[in-house]
């Protein structure tokens, strides 16, 4: 088969972190199995359900983005929309510089990576904050997430130390206990001293206008208790109907992501402080974004829209497990971002066109996603709209000069016979790095070129 | 002009024009994503101590285990707020107790007991809303934070916390202490919140 470049970038990833990356992915894949297995005795029930739920709420997402415009507005929260990357970069700087705020503490969120947020608020001076422990590694490496859960999968203790040091968090310790507790510390006063706290949302209730946010160490709660401003960024596809169905999509998001029942801080957020009750942020500001979503929706692969972002897939994948989350060169990785990231691209599809070529199809992605999206198909479908595109097939060596050969039976029967001295050539010898790995477990059969035409020559004479 | 409101909404409602049918929203019971061992689990109450001891949620029943084990834990200073006299008396016999949250003691305050509004049996969670903690950093800030659950407010499963959601700017779930796995996958408490969680039931 065709050398992908995914397949290329695995192939040069450095060995530790392709183990580190291995072990972290399967034993996220054994929880999940086991804690599904546990509670649920048909959670592939479970999971379809769960898929008809998202899939209906993005076939009505015309109704559904205009009633949680509404249940928002109601509750005292601003509504703002955002058709590009771009623009949702400058709404987010257009609300805090009104409000003259200069500092901000990010809990993760994947849009706001997509958008690039951070380098745009750099760039109005605005200080922003990354402080889930594992984006803030990101931030201060300049370096960008390699999963969607668990974004510093590729770093070690060691890397993480060496950060620390050259940030002035304290001497070189690489005991995963200290790092956390300096952390802990640092980002105390970054909450205290900072204008405004910017999340995501995993959810939005159409009916309620509940914003639902799930973390593990509780920087998002934090960034909604110490800031006086909220400022949302949701993509448009996360509204669902109502507070009903999240019995059954924060039963599977928690076990899906990290074989947790619930993550430890399942949030809630239903409009600012009020008079009675204080203590939130005075305002808040949701931002939905659009950045092609709509026009996702609009393509046959419109199921990738379901995707509540568990990381799932990920995990199970025996190509990102290789390759790890950088090799997809985009924001999202693995099977979900081999059809997403194409199709986030835009315009700039053909750039992304190769990643739906970097799978196997075993289909393993499609049976752990708590929303079933049937990625195998779609990533089908993305290979054809590629092909139909002529999207540049990196892997693909040249054609010319086999055309050339092939449509000359003069110069095709010399070279049949001709090949038979590869049978005399040390293959490993050979000066061409690529092959050496691929010939060191795998033989070349013995050259018969000519043999057919011989035989099918021997046949017309009898 | 139009705006970018209209836009995102037309492109959405191009997007799905040509659909010849959209899925029904589905129809499913309230319990359908309840594990099956709910079904043969004791009274809430019990259930809701074991799955919170499971998620590292320590659960007292009475005042005073609760205080010695702050003091064995080696609290300075506690926020007990006002009415809760006699949790501050049993307090003030080994730490300051105070009555009064502020900014500047963030990072002095140590444990913080602040009333939940309830609480979850099947997952072990603490439900604390604004109208019950009426300041979110002390429920956050402290390492040691202990939620009080009144009994009668702990619902079975996580469906009915759904139905029963007060309107409040800010519910929270809590299901164990503050965790991160981000360094190479090993579990670490306390990372932004508690790194101890505990509840006393009243
Ligand atoms: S595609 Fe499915 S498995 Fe993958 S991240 Fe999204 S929801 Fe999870």
């Amino acid at each position: 088969m065709a050398e992908q470049k995914v397949e290329l970038f695995a192939r040069r990833l450095d060995r530790g972190v392709q183990q580190a990356v291995h072990s972290n992915s399967a034993a996220g894949t054994e929880k999940r199995y086991t804690v599904l297995g546990k509670d649920y005795s048909a959670p592939d029930d479970l999971r379809r359900l769960a898929g008809q739920i998202r899939q209906h709420a993005i076939e009505h997402l015309d109704t559904y983005l205009e009633q949680a415009e509404q249940s928002l507005k109601r509750q005292g929260a601003h509504v703002h929309y955002a058709v590009t990357a771009e623009d949702a970069c400058r709404a987010v700087s257009d609300i805090l510089q009104k409000a003259g705020a200069k500092k901000v503490v990010k809990s993760k969120s994947m849009i706001s990576e997509e958008i690039h947020l951070n380098d745009h608020l750099g760039s109005v001076g605005i200080e922003s904050v990354e402080t889930d422990l594992g984006e803030y590694i990101i931030q201060i490496d300049g370096d960008h997430p390699s999963h969607i859960v668990k974004p510093i999968i590729h770093k070690n203790r060691r890397d993480i130390a060496k950060s620390f040091e050259r940030e002035g968090l304290g001497d070189y310790n690489d005991d995963p206990e200290t790092i956390t507790r300096r952390a802990r510390v640092f980002m105390r006063d970054k909450y205290l001293q900072a204008d405004a706290g910017i999340t995501g949302a995993n959810f939005v209730s159409a009916e309620t206008g509940r914003l639902v946010l799930v973390t593990n160490e509780g920087n998002s709660r934090f960034c909604l208790a110490a800031p006086k401003i909220h400022i949302a960024l949701v993509g448009i596809e996360k509204v669902i109907p109502s507070d009903a169905e999240l019995a059954v999509l924060l039963n599977l998001l928690g076990r899906s992501a990290t074989g947790q029942q619930l993550t430890v801080y399942t949030e809630f957020i239903n409009g600012p402080a009020r008079t009675d009750r204080p203590s939130g942020p005075q305002e808040m500001h949701v931002i939905f974004v659009d950045n092609q979503r709509s026009q996702i929706l609009a393509s046959d692969c419109r199921e990738i829209l379901r995707c509540i972002r568990c990381g799932a897939c990920l995990n199970v994948c025996p190509v990102y497990r290789q390759a790890s989350g950088h090799a997809y060169r985009s924001v999202y990785p693995g099977p979900v971002g081999a059809v997403l990231s194409p199709l986030l691209a835009g315009k700039n599809f053909k750039q992304l066109a190769d990643l739906p070529k970097a799978s196997s199809l075993c289909g393993a992605c499609n049976e752990v996603c708590p929303v079933d999206i049937p990625i195998p198909d779609l990533l089908l479908k993305l290979r054809n709209r590629g092909h139909e595109e002529h999207a540049p097939s990196p892997g693909t060596p040249p054609m010319g000069a086999f055309a050339k050969l092939a449509s000359s039976p003069m110069l095709w029967r010399f070279a049949m016979k001709s090949n038979k001295v590869m049978n005399l050539v040390p293959l490993e010898k050979l000066p061409l790095p690529y092959l050496q790995p691929w010939l060191k477990t795998r033989t070349l059969p013995e050259w018969r070129g000519g043999e057919f035409r011989s035989w099918m020559k021997d046949r017309r004479k009898k | 002009m139009s705006t970018a409101r209209d836009q995102i909404f037309s492109s959405v409602r191009a997007a799905l024009a040509p659909l010849p049918e959209r899925t029904a929203r589905p129809v499913f019971s309230k319990d359908v994503a309840e594990p099956h061992w709910l079904a043969t689990e004791a009274d809430s109450l019990t259930l809701f101590q074991k799955r919170a001891e499971a998620t590292g949620t320590k659960c007292f029943t009475d005042m005073e285990s609760c205080a010695a084990w702050l003091r064995s834990q080696g609290v300075r200073t506690v926020y007990i707020p006002a009415p809760l006299t006699r949790l501050a008396a049993l307090c003030s016999e080994f730490c300051e107790v105070t009555s009064n949250y502020t900014r500047a003691r963030v990072n002095e305050i140590d444990a913080a007991f602040t009333p939940a509004a309830g609480a979850i049996a099947e997952s072990g969670s603490i439900i604390l809303s604004d109208e019950s903690t009426p300041d979110r950093l002390a429920a956050l800030a402290p390492w040691h934070h202990i939620a009080l659950v009144s009994r009668a407010e702990i619902h079975r499963t996580i469906a009915d916390a759904l139905a029963a959601m007060p309107d409040d700017p800010n519910l929270i779930w809590v299901t164990g202490p503050s965790k991160t796995a981000d360094v190479e996958g090993i579990l670490i408490q306390g990372v932004h919140g508690p790194g101890a969680q505990a509840c006393l039931i009243v």
